[in-house]
């Protein structure tokens, strides 16, 4: 599986010939997509910066049509509105931060042991934890939605972000199960073995001889479990209610809703931010694993 | 996504690098035990969050189930009320509908930004990041990003479209129902093209350079070996690529929940289960049509399967 990932890796970090090389190469064709992937990157990235620089315009000035002179009133008044008040989103903010670290740690807990159990002990009935597993991968949550409300309210864990937590970690685990079963796939046998051999039972072999080996893994099923809790809507929408538990996206979804008048979009320009920088910076500083679990959730598995 | 293609590896795998068959015996029972507690959490959670629910599912479409209050078995009715029910009707022709708009142009824009990436030439790895940004950020923010910008008058949508002269005076989006489809649309495939294109350069990677060297040395151009030899090599890419954009289409809620909020007629499937469920409290008649949603997206991952197993590893 991770040949292609690798295989990406490689090509995608080789560094870049050298200039001389590299001037003998630039013909028109060159300029040509040179010229070609800027004006798409632009279109690609505008929007983004464009809410980026939204939210810091004057809360006045956000249901008029956009002019230059709006930069020279750049103003943190709406981070300051959303951080206290009749519109706090604070709370909301910190709900995310739980439900989104809890679902990775839960998530990477349970994929690490599953993954380490599938590929390095052998076991009756490991076939139908495989394919129950598989099963799971098959079953989008949308399509439970109904039953896991009914379920959750039983065990009284809707308008309760631990319900949140456990749904999210669950609809994870496939993707988290493969990531780290094909991770302890890789590591050697033989420093599994010798391990054993002097004594060291599985936990210990889990967390001090194997753990610098699974880190890459660890990392990409922690990080797509946070994102995914982060970002998620229609979950958090059906088994949240109430105002102080509703997670980041729940709450902007309330804001789009709300009479607040115009300063509607002031709110949400801040909150829209906030909501985008986890995201942006996991990405940017975790990008190997991000593309390698794509790679790993896609291409092969 | 796609795992079957990888099961017969994983059973070969697990058997090599398993205990060997001299320290079966007592060990192999300690190892057996220590491995089914290892994966039982995990079966645990799997079983609770969505064995379970799928066989209540299956009991709860069989019943007139309200939200709150007393029930009653009703056997099939309500699949036969589906059959029927045209509002139901609607948003399943809706969403094949809109299935049928965004998939050509996210496959195409990403073809087209892996093909144009392909060399890794200068800045390659940064227009990738930059084409996957939007990804990354997420549906449901990047909803809430244009539901601010396709305002009228404010928006940014109708700002640039204006200088640009594609438009001449203020649109209300989200108002009408095609203007809207419209947007929804584009904002998906900008959304979701850099997706494709990552799933495709792993793929492109993948394909020998001989092959491209050997075509140049026939003469051939960037066609012929675009469709003789990158086309048929990326097959299980290209499969893949597809079938993941189908079913977030079919699957698709965020951006119309958003977007398309007071826009009747512009339901999903998966929005209108919502509200028949949780607005409407017609929770056993939309648990049947979750249902059929349950077979129609299995068949899909299984039209997945047969198309990706088979040939060579890549």
């Amino acid at each position: 599986m991770t040949e292609v990932a690798t295989y990406y890796e490689d090509v995608a970090a080789a560094p870049a010939p050298a200039p001389a090389a590299r001037r003998r190469r630039r013909g028109a064709g060159f300029w040509v997509y040179l010229g070609v992937a800027t004006s798409l990157a632009v279109v690609f990235v505008l929007p983004i910066i464009w809410a980026i620089l939204r939210s810091f315009q004057p809360a006045r000035l956000s249901s008029l049509a956009p002019q230059s002179a709006d930069f020279t009133q750049m103003t943190f008044s709406n981070y300051r509105a959303v951080s206290h008040g009749q519109y706090d989103i604070l709370p909301n903010l910190l709900n995310s931060v739980i439900v989104g670290l809890g679902t990775a740690l839960l998530t990477t807990v349970v994929a690490t042991l599953a993954g380490y159990g599938l590929a390095k002990f052998r076991f009756r009935g490991s076939g139908i934890v495989f394919g129950i597993i598989l099963l799971a991968l098959m079953i989008p949550f949308q399509a439970v939605l109904t039953p896991l409300y009914l379920e959750l309210s039983d065990l009284h864990l809707t308008n309760n972000l631990l319900g949140l937590i456990l749904v999210y970690s669950t609809f994870n685990l496939p993707f988290g199960v493969f990531v780290m079963r094909n991770t302890f796939q890789q590591v050697p046998q033989e420093l599994v073995e010798s391990a054993r051999v002097d004594g060291a039972g599985f936990m210990f072999t889990l967390v001090r001889v194997m753990r610098p080996l699974i880190v890459p893994g660890l990392a990409t099923c922690a990080m797509y479990a946070f994102l995914y809790a982060w970002t998620e809507l229609l979950q958090a929408v059906t088994f949240v209610q109430s105002p102080e538990k509703l997670t980041l996206p729940a709450k902007l979804y309330e804001v789009t809703t709300s009479t607040y008048g115009s300063i509607n979009n002031a709110y949400l320009s801040a909150g829209v931010v906030i909501a985008m920088v986890p995201c942006v910076i996991l990405y940017f500083a975790l990008q190997r694993y991000y593309v390698q679990g794509m790679m790993s959730g896609a291409v092969k598995g | 996504m796609g795992t079957v293609a990888d099961k017969p590896r994983l059973t070969l795998r697990t058997r090599r690098g398993g205990p060997t068959r001299k320290t079966r015996g007592a060990q192999s029972k300690r190892a057996s035990r220590t491995g089914a507690l290892l994966v039982s959490p995990a079966v645990v959670l799997v079983v609770a969050f969505v064995l379970f629910p799928l066989g209540y599912a299956v009991y709860i479409s069989l019943t007139n189930w309200p939200l709150l209050g007393p029930y009653h078995f009703v056997g099939l009715a309500n699949y036969k009320e589906l059959i029927h029910d045209s509002g139901f009707k609607h948003s399943v022709v809706f969403t094949l509908t809109y299935t049928a708009i965004v998939t050509p142009p996210i496959f195409i824009v990403g073809y087209g930004l892996a093909a144009l990436l392909r060399a890794n030439r200068f800045g390659a790895k940064l227009f990738r990041t930059i084409f996957f940004l939007p990804f990354v950020v997420g549906l449901s923010t990047v909803s809430f990003i244009f539901e601010i910008e396709l305002q009228p008058n404010s928006g940014g949508v109708d700002f640039i479209l204006s200088k640009l002269g594609i438009v001449s005076d203020a649109h209300t989006w989200t108002v009408h129902e095609t203007s809207a489809l419209i947007a929804i649309s584009v904002i998906v495939v900008w959304f979701a093209s850099g997706l494709t294109m990552l799933i495709l350069t792993g793929g492109m990677q993948g394909i020998p350079a001989e092959l491209y060297e050997a075509a140049d040395v026939d003469g051939a151009s960037w066609w012929a070996k675009e469709w003789r030899i990158t086309l048929p090599m990326l097959r299980r890419s290209i499969a893949l690529a597809l079938i993941i954009s189908v079913i977030g289409s079919f699957l698709a809620f965020n951006q119309f929940y958003i977007l398309a909020q007071n826009n009747v007629g512009l339901e999903t499937v998966v929005e209108w289960i919502y509200q028949t469920a949780f607005t409407r409290f017609q929770v056993g008649y939309a648990t049947a049509m979750a249902l059929c949603l349950v077979v129609v997206i299995a068949l899909v991952t299984m039209f997945q399967f047969v198309l990706l197993r088979d040939d060579t590893e890549l």
